[in-house]
C-alpha cells in the first residue's frame, strides 16, 4: 500500500503541464475508460470503490451519479472548486499542482454519466489557479482529450472554468448552480435534487475537486485497490489540511481512518512552541469542535459522526491552550453571520444575533444568561434552515459553547 | 387555470384523517381541511419559496421538521401542526423576525392587518430577549409611483420580488447584500411603474411596502370590506371595497379608502390593475343623491316610489306607433345583465322602440394582462342579450322623438355641451338616470339618481363571457336606487307580462328568466 495517491508526483517540476503529467502515466485512465470500458462498467467500479464525496457531506459519488435520470435533456457536470470552508486549502493545493488529474477525472465522469459540458466553479480568489486550469484545458484540447470525438470514441466534452464572486454560500451545491446561471447565489429548495433538476433545469452532477481527483485512480487500479487505500466503507486516501498551532502546518495525504492524534503529533510535528493542545476542529469550521481528550479518533466519516462531529473537508484546525475560546467563538460566529446568504429567517437573523452577543461579551459587557441565549438561539437555527449552512453554523457554536462553557462563563 | 382533478389520498393532520388531493402540498391539504398553517413567504400564486420557515411541521418518519408549503403529501402521511417541536420552531422564527423588526406598529398602516402581528398574538407571546442593537435601514424609500418601502419592517419573504419577476416580468426589485444586511431594494435607475404595482402593498404580509394612496389615511380596523366587481373595464376583476362605516369622532371626507383584489382563479387570479385599485374616487366624488326636477308638468312631486308611475303614464299616453318611433333610449354598458335584459324586454321587444343608442366611454388600450380595451364592465352582456351596440347619433336621436330615456353620465363626454343642448332641446320629454351631479343634468326634465354596481345586486358578463353575480358592498347614497327596481315597476305600470312582473322579481329571478329565454345565460347559469 502506497500512502500517497493523489499527491504522489507533486514534487515534480512542471507537473501541471500535460507532457509531464503524461510521462507520469497521465491520461492513461481516460484512455482506458473511453476505449475499453462501458459507462455502466465505470459506474459499477466507482460504486464498488465506496468513494465518498470530499466536499464535506461524504455522499457516495457512484450513487450520486446513478441518480441522474435517462433523459433527452442535456446533462451537466459541475466541479465544486469553491473552496471556502475556513481551514480548508486542499483543493487549491491539488489543483495548482496537478490540474490535469482533475481534467482526467472530469473526462471519465462525464463519459460515464453521458455529459458533454462540464463547469469548474472555482472560488473567485483562486485567480492564479483558474488561469492554470485554463491553460491545462487548452493543452487538453490540443492533445485531443477535450473537444469533439475524444480519443476517437465518439464522445464530446467541453470544459469551462467559472470564477465565483466571493460568497461562501456558493459552495453549497444549489447556490453554486444559481450563481453559475448568473443569479444571486441563494440555495434552492430540495427536492428536486440537482441530479434530476440542476443547472438550467437539467440533470446535473456536482462533485468536489478532490472527489474527481480520485476517479482516474479508481479506473486504473480498480475498486478493490482503492478500498485498500482507505477503509471498506470509505475508500481511498484523504487530503488533510492541517493548520493552526502545529509545528508543520500543511497538506497531508493519508489513508482514511488515520488517527487524528497521529496527524497532529506525528505528521504535523506536534504542537508549536511546545504549547498544550486545547481543542481541534477536525473537518473545517463547520465541524463540531473536539477537546484535547477526544483526539484518539480515526479520521473517517463514520468515526467522526459517532463522536458527534464530522470529517467535512478534512481541514484540521489545531487550537492551543493560549487561545481564548471566546476568540474562537468570535471568529466562528462572525464568519457565519457574514456569510449567511440571508434567504431564510433562522440563519439570517440567528447568526447575526449570536455574533452580536459574542461581540458584546468580548467587549466585557456579557451577562451570565448570555451563554444560555447563545445555546438557545443556536438550537433554534439547527435543523430549521433552508440549506446546510444553518447547521454548519449552529453545530460548531453549540459544541464550542457546551464543551467550553466554564471558560466562556469566566468572560461574563 | 383549471387544475386536473387528482385522486384523493388519506393523510392524517393532527391525528385527524383528512382527504388530500394527490400531488398537493401539506399546507394546501391542511388549508382545504380547515387547518391553518402559519406562513409568510408562501403565496398561492407562486411556487414555494421556503425561506420564512414559519410553516414547518412535524411529519412522522422525518428526522427534521419539514416545510408544509413544499412537501408533497403521501398516502398515510402523519402530520403534526401543533406538536411541541413545531410550536417551538414557530416561536423561534417569530423571535428571530421580531428581533430585527422596528416594532413601529403604532404608525404602521399594516397594523391590524399584519401577519407578523397576528402570528405573534397567536403563536408568540414571549418576552423579548434581544439586547443588541437593531440594524438600521432605509425607512422611506419611494420605489414606485405610489409605493413606499420600509426596509426595517421587511421580513424578506420576497413576495414583492417574485411578483415583479413572475407576474409583471419587470424585475424592478431585488434582494441586495447578504445575511442580516440583506434588504429588498429597487434596482438603480428603475421604479415600479407598471399597471399592477399596487398589488405589492397588498401581498406584503407586513408593513414593508405601503401604498401612498392609503398611507396614514386611517387605521385598518376602522374599515369594513364588501365584495364587488370592478366596473372599470370588461375583465370583471373581483374586488374588495374597504370603506369607513362611519366613525363619529371624525368628519369623513369619503367612504371608500381602498380597493383590494379578491381571488378568483378564473378571472383575475389574485391581482387587480392599478386603474381598478386607485380609480375608486368614482364611488364618492360628485355623486347625485336627490331626484332633480327641472321641468315637470302638473303638481307632481316625484319620489323614488312614484317614478315608474310617472314614466308609465307618459309612455301609456302615446299611441303604439308613436311608442315605436317617438321613444328613444340612450343606454350604457355599466348596467347589469338584468337591467339590460329588462330594458330589452320592455323597450325593444314589447314597445318595439327603434332608436336605441349606447353612450359609453371611448375605447381605451388593453395592457395585455387584465385590463381590457373596453372601459365598461358589461358590453358582452349587452351583446348577448341582443342589443346592437350603436353609438349615439344626435340627429337621428332627436328626429321625431317625444320622449328620451337616457342612462349614465357619459353623454357629456361624447359631444360638446352646445351641440348636445341643441339636439336635446328638440325633444319634448327627457329623463336621465345618472349617479352623478353634472351640468348635463340641466338638459333633462327629470334626473333620477341611481346606484353604482358597488351599491346594487345583479350580474355582469365579462369580456370572456363569464357571468358573475354581485351583491351590494355599499349603501347607495341618498335617494339613489338601482335601475332594475325602476324597470320592474315600469314593466308592471305598462301592463306587460303581468305574470313576470306581478311578483316583484329580484335580480336572481330575472337572471333565471334570462336563462329560459337566452341560451347563453342558460349555459352560464347552470
Amino acid at each position: 500500500m502506497k500512502e500517497k495517491v493523489l499527491t504522489e508526483h507533486f514534487g515534480l517540476e512542471n507537473l501541471y503541464k500535460i507532457d509531464v503529467y503524461q510521462k507520469q502515466g497521465g491520461y492513461r485512465a481516460a484512455e482506458k475508460a473511453l476505449k475499453k470500458m462501458k459507462p455502466e462498467e465505470i459506474l459499477e467500479e466507482v460504486k464498488k470503490a465506496n468513494l465518498r464525496g470530499r466536499g464535506g457531506a461524504g455522499f457516495p459519488a457512484g450513487i450520486k451519479w446513478s441518480f441522474v435520470p435517462d433523459t433527452d435533456k442535456p446533462k451537466y457536470l459541475c466541479v465544486n472548486a469553491d473552496e471556502g470552508e475556513p481551514g480548508t486549502f486542499k483543493d487549491r493545493y491539488i489543483m495548482s499542482h496537478n490540474p490535469h488529474m482533475l481534467l482526467e477525472g472530469i473526462i471519465i465522469t462525464a463519459f460515464c454519466v453521458g455529459i458533454s459540458v462540464a463547469f469548474i466553479y472555482i472560488r473567485g480568489e483562486y485567480e492564479a489557479i483558474a488561469l492554470r486550469l485554463e491553460q491545462a484545458i487548452s493543452e487538453a484540447y490540443e492533445k485531443g482529450f477535450l473537444g469533439k470525438n475524444i480519443l476517437e470514441s465518439g464522445f464530446d466534452l467541453d470544459v469551462f472554468v467559472h470564477r465565483g464572486a466571493g460568497a461562501y454560500i456558493c459552495g453549497e451545491e444549489t447556490a453554486l448552480l444559481e450563481s453559475l446561471e448568473g443569479k444571486r447565489g441563494n440555495p434552492r429548495l430540495k427536492p428536486p435534487f440537482p441530479a434530476s433538476v440542476g443547472l438550467f433545469q437539467c440533470p446535473t452532477v456536482i462533485n468536489n475537486v478532490e472527489t474527481i481527483f480520485n476517479i482516474s485512480h479508481i479506473i486504473l487500479n480498480g475498486a478493490e485497490w482503492f478500498i485498500k487505500q482507505g477503509l471498506p466503507k470509505d475508500g481511498g486516501t484523504r487530503i488533510f489540511g492541517v493548520s493552526g498551532m502545529v509545528k508543520n502546518p500543511g497538506i497531508y495525504e493519508l489513508p482514511l481512518g488515520t488517527s487524528l492524534k497521529d496527524i497532529i503529533f506525528k505528521h504535523a510535528g506536534g504542537m508549536k512552541e511546545g504549547k498544550k493542545l486545547k481543542a481541534v476542529i477536525p473537518g473545517g469550521m463547520s465541524a463540531p469542535i473536539l477537546t484535547a481528550d477526544e483526539i484518539n479518533i480515526k479520521m473517517d466519516f463514520d468515526s467522526l459522526v459517532e463522536a458527534n462531529s464530522m470529517l467535512g473537508s478534512a481541514a484540521i484546525i489545531v487550537i492551543d491552550e493560549k487561545t481564548s475560546i471566546l476568540d474562537v467563538l468570535k471568529v466562528v460566529t462572525k464568519f457565519y453571520s457574514h456569510e449567511s446568504c440571508g434567504q431564510c429567517t433562522p440563519c439570517r437573523i440567528g447568526n447575526s444575533w449570536i455574533n452580536k452577543i459574542v461581540i458584546r461579551i468580548a467587549e466585557g459587557k456579557g451577562k451570565k444568561e448570555d451563554i444560555d441565549s447563545i445555546l438557545r438561539l443556536a438550537s433554534n437555527i439547527e435543523g430549521n434552515t433552508l440549506c446546510p449552512l444553518g447547521d454548519a453554523a449552529a453545530l460548531p457554536i453549540l459544541s464550542i459553547t457546551k464543551k467550553f462553557r466554564k471558560e466562556l462563563e469566566s468572560y461574563v | 387555470m383549471q387544475e386536473r382533478a387528482n385522486e384523493m389520498i388519506k393523510i392524517f393532520i393532527d391525528e385527524k384523517p383528512v382527504d388530500a388531493e394527490e400531488g398537493t402540498t401539506v399546507l394546501k391539504a391542511a388549508e382545504r381541511a380547515g387547518i391553518h398553517i402559519p406562513h409568510l413567504c408562501y403565496h398561492p400564486a407562486f411556487p414555494p419559496e421556503g425561506s420564512c420557515r414559519m410553516c414547518l411541521v412535524e411529519i412522522e418518519g422525518f428526522p427534521k421538521l419539514e416545510l408544509s408549503c413544499s412537501t408533497v403529501v403521501k398516502e398515510e402521511m402523519k402530520i403534526s401542526t401543533k406538536s411541541e417541536r413545531v410550536v417551538e420552531a414557530r416561536k423561534a422564527v417569530l423571535e428571530f423576525l421580531l428581533a430585527e423588526h422596528p416594532l413601529d406598529c403604532p404608525i404602521c398602516d399594516k397594523a391590524g392587518d399584519c401577519k407578523l402581528q397576528d402570528y405573534y398574538y397567536e403563536y408568540g407571546l414571549f418576552e423579548s430577549q434581544f439586547k443588541e442593537t437593531k440594524e438600521k435601514r432605509e425607512k422611506k424609500l419611494k420605489i414606485g409611483k405610489s409605493l413606499i418601502l420600509d426596509q426595517e419592517r421587511c421580513i424578506l419573504c420576497t413576495r414583492c420580488v417574485r411578483f415583479l419577476k413572475e407576474v409583471t416580468k419587470t424585475q424592478d426589485l431585488g434582494v441586495f447584500h447578504r445575511g442580516v444586511h440583506s434588504s429588498v431594494n429597487i434596482y438603480e435607475g428603475t421604479s415600479v411603474e407598471n399597471n399592477y404595482s399596487g398589488n405589492l402593498a397588498e401581498i406584503c404580509p407586513v408593513g414593508a411596502i405601503t401604498d401612498e394612496d392609503f398611507r396614514f389615511q386611517t387605521r385598518s380596523w376602522f374599515l369594513k370590506e364588501g365584495e364587488s366587481i370592478c366596473p372599470l373595464c370588461s375583465r370583471g376583476c373581483n374586488i374588495l371595497i374597504e370603506y369607513h362605516p362611519g366613525f363619529s369622532r371624525f368628519e369623513l371626507p369619503n367612504r371608500v379608502y381602498r380597493i383590494k383584489a379578491r381571488e378568483n382563479p378564473e378571472v383575475n387570479g389574485f391581482w387587480i390593475c392599478d386603474r381598478g385599485r386607485y380609480g375608486y374616487s368614482y364611488l364618492d366624488e360628485g355623486r347625485a343623491d336627490k331626484i332633480i326636477l327641472n321641468k315637470i308638468e302638473g303638481e307632481n312631486v316625484l319620489t323614488w316610489e312614484n317614478i315608474s308611475e310617472y314614466l308609465g303614464e307618459k309612455i301609456n299616453s302615446m299611441s303604439s306607433a308613436k311608442k315605436t318611433s317617438g321613444i328613444a333610449l340612450i343606454l350604457h354598458t355599466w348596467l347589469s345583465n338584468e337591467e339590460l335584459f329588462l330594458l330589452h324586454k320592455i323597450f325593444k321587444k314589447d314597445l318595439k322602440v327603434e332608436k336605441i343608442f349606447f353612450a359609453d366611454l371611448p375605447e381605451g388600450e388593453a395592457d395585455g394582462f387584465l385590463l381590457t380595451s373596453e372601459p365598461s364592465p358589461n358590453r358582452r352582456g349587452a351583446q348577448e342579450i341582443g342589443f346592437d351596440i350603436k353609438a349615439v347619433d344626435l340627429s337621428t336621436l332627436a328626429d321625431g322623438t317625444d320622449f328620451l330615456l337616457a342612462f349614465g353620465p357619459f353623454l357629456s363626454g361624447l359631444f360638446s355641451p352646445k351641440y348636445l343642448k341643441g339636439a336635446l332641446s328638440k325633444i319634448k320629454r327627457k329623463v336621465l338616470f345618472s349617479s352623478y351631479s353634472h351640468e348635463l343634468n340641466s338638459l333633462f326634465d327629470v334626473v333620477i339618481p341611481v346606484a353604482l354596481i358597488a351599491e346594487k345586486e345583479g350580474s355582469l358578463t365579462n369580456v370572456e363571457g363569464i357571468v358573475q353575480g354581485f351583491q351590494p358592498a355599499l349603501e347607495p347614497p341618498g335617494e339613489s336606487l338601482p335601475e332594475w327596481k325602476v324597470l320592474c315597476d315600469l314593466g308592471k305600470e305598462l301592463g306587460m307580462d303581468s305574470k313576470f312582473y306581478s311578483e316583484f322579481p329580484s335580480p336572481e329571478t330575472i337572471l333565471s328568466e334570462m336563462g329560459e329565454k337566452i341560451p347563453f345565460f342558460k349555459k352560464k347559469n347552470d
